[in-house]
């Protein structure tokens, strides 16, 4: 798990229109400026760069209930695990 | 219920002005937007085309950095038309706030690379493709971007469309079902392989565009978008909003005959349709901003319908094609075009047909060739006739 986080930090990065800095764990959700678009995006991304495939529906919005980016590193952890 | 129905904003990005200011300058000065490009795909294929680009935009568009290029114009154009407004929609606005906004074909440059990339590279479609595909993608970001929660959707009638969503829009507006609303219409499918589709329809110009001219060969295909501002006109005076014209009739119907040649009898109807009840004062007085598109049969039909509606005194107006100029922008002719018809109104200036050469027999009308015409006018009207035979003609006249 470790050795994929910095490229889902990077990703996240990439669409964090908001964020002024890198984010980090600890960054709140709110704070990147991500939207509906920006989940579908950066799981797309994910897939691409990790040749993985995520098993995410974008009507079930799985990351409803996130606060930092290290819940969302995590829910895209478990999802590539699925 | 039957309201006044008035345009308070206006907003165009054209292949001859990237803004309502610099559009008009183009159109007055007889600017051709006409260029010959290579459009490639794949590093494969290459074609070279007449085309009407828009190439002083880019920056601008990455307003909205995840939308298909004709979204992005819709919004470039309708921030122009709501600033131009003043229109603050507040919460009790909202859901009395339209947005209709036409496209004849949608997003064609993301359609294009999603293909592209599949079949050529093996690359799986982006997975905001369809959002960014979708025709009503500009009346949905529109919505979201100015907080416009009324009626809201796309109409597609090919080269009507545009004409389509202001009438619809402002008919919604006359009815009851909203007091202000966005309306117009965007167009961006300058791609290999539309032009290769355009192509093999065999209706494209080799040239240039050349309305009424008896060398006339064929269309022009450009992009761009025009939206105005449409309103109730006791909302815009009790809010103090410049009126800069009135709707003063919507015409539209369908020939019903042909998928492709049009009918004077269709486009005549919807023209009589759109004027019920307008006066004017002298034919002297009325230009019609024409379908004109340059085609064999387009030009002389329309001729013959401008003619039939108002019998002699069609040799008194002018009629003038300014997709001579900026091209056919499909679906969004009918936005720049209504705009360009309010401007002249305005201004008391016809804008020309250029690239006319050679009198038609066929074509005996005053179509302001190749210079603008100073004249006063009281009515001004835009034509819109669609492939599949839908016709839809909207009538401005001064506030």
């Amino acid at each position: 798990m470790a050795e994929i986080e910095p490229t889902l930090l990077e990703i996240i990065k990439e669409h964090a229109v908001g964020l002024a800095g890198d984010p980090t764990r600890e960054t709140p959700i709110a704070d990147l400026g991500i939207d509906s678009f920006s989940i579908v995006e950066i799981i797309y991304e994910v897939e691409e760069k990790l040749s993985v495939e995520v098993p995410f529906n974008a009507n079930e919005n799985p990351f409803g209930e996130m606060k930092t980016v290290g819940d969302l590193i995590d829910a895209l952890n478990a999802l590539i695990k699925k | 219920m039957s309201r006044n129905v008035v345009v308070t904003g206006m907003g165009a990005v054209t292949p001859i002005g990237s803004d309502v200011k610099a559009y008009w300058q183009g159109l007055a000065a007889g600017k051709c937007g006409i260029v010959k490009r290579e459009y490639t795909a794949a590093d494969k294929y290459a074609m070279t085309a007449a085309t009407a680009p828009i190439d002083d935009v880019e920056e601008r568009l990455k307003v909205l950095p995840r939308g298909d290029r004709f979204s992005q114009l819709a919004v470039v154009a309708a921030d122009e038309a709501v600033k131009q407004a003043g229109l603050e929609v507040d919460e009790a606005l909202a859901p009395r706030a339209a947005c209709i906004i036409g496209t004849g074909i949608g997003g064609q440059s993301t359609f294009d690379k999603s293909y592209i990339g599949l079949l050529c590279n093996g690359r799986r479609p982006h997975p905001l493709s369809i959002l960014k595909i979708i025709p009503n993608a500009p009346a949905s970001h529109l919505s979201i971007r100015h907080g416009l929660r009324g009626p809201a959707f796309a109409i597609s009638s090919a080269c009507a469309s545009g004409a389509h969503a202001i009438g619809v829009c402002a008919d919604l507006i006359r009815n009851g079902s909203a007091d202000v609303g966005l309306a117009g219409a965007s167009e961006a499918i300058l791609t290999y392989g539309a032009l290769e589709a355009w192509t093999a329809m065999h209706i494209l110009a080799d040239e240039t565009c050349r309305p009424f001219s008896k060398n006339r060969n064929g269309l022009v295909i450009g992009e761009g978008a025009g939206i105005l501002v449409l309103e109730e006109e006791n909302h815009a005076r009790e809010r103090g909003a410049e009126i800069l014209a009135r709707i003063a009739g919507f015409g539209m119907n369908a020939d019903g005959k042909d998928m492709i040649n049009p009918s004077a009898e269709g486009a005549a109807g919807a023209m009589n349709a759109a004027l019920e009840g307008v006066k004017f004062s002298d034919p002297r007085s009325v230009y019609i901003n024409a379908h004109g598109t340059g085609t064999l049969m387009n030009d002389p039909t329309e001729t013959r319908a401008v003619r039939s509606v108002f019998g002699t005194g069609a040799d008194d107006l002018i009629i003038s094609s300014t997709k001579s100029m900026h091209g056919h922008l499909l679906g969004a002719a009918g936005g720049i075009e209504s705009i360009a018809a309010i401007l002249a109104l305005r201004a008391g200036v016809a804008p020309p047909t250029v690239n006319y050469d050679e009198p038609d027999p066929a074509c005996d009308l005053n179509y302001a060739p190749n210079e603008a015409i100073e004249r006063t006018f009281d009515l001004a009207i835009s034509n819109s006739f669609a492939f599949g035979g839908l016709n839809a003609v909207v009538a401005f006249t001064k506030a």
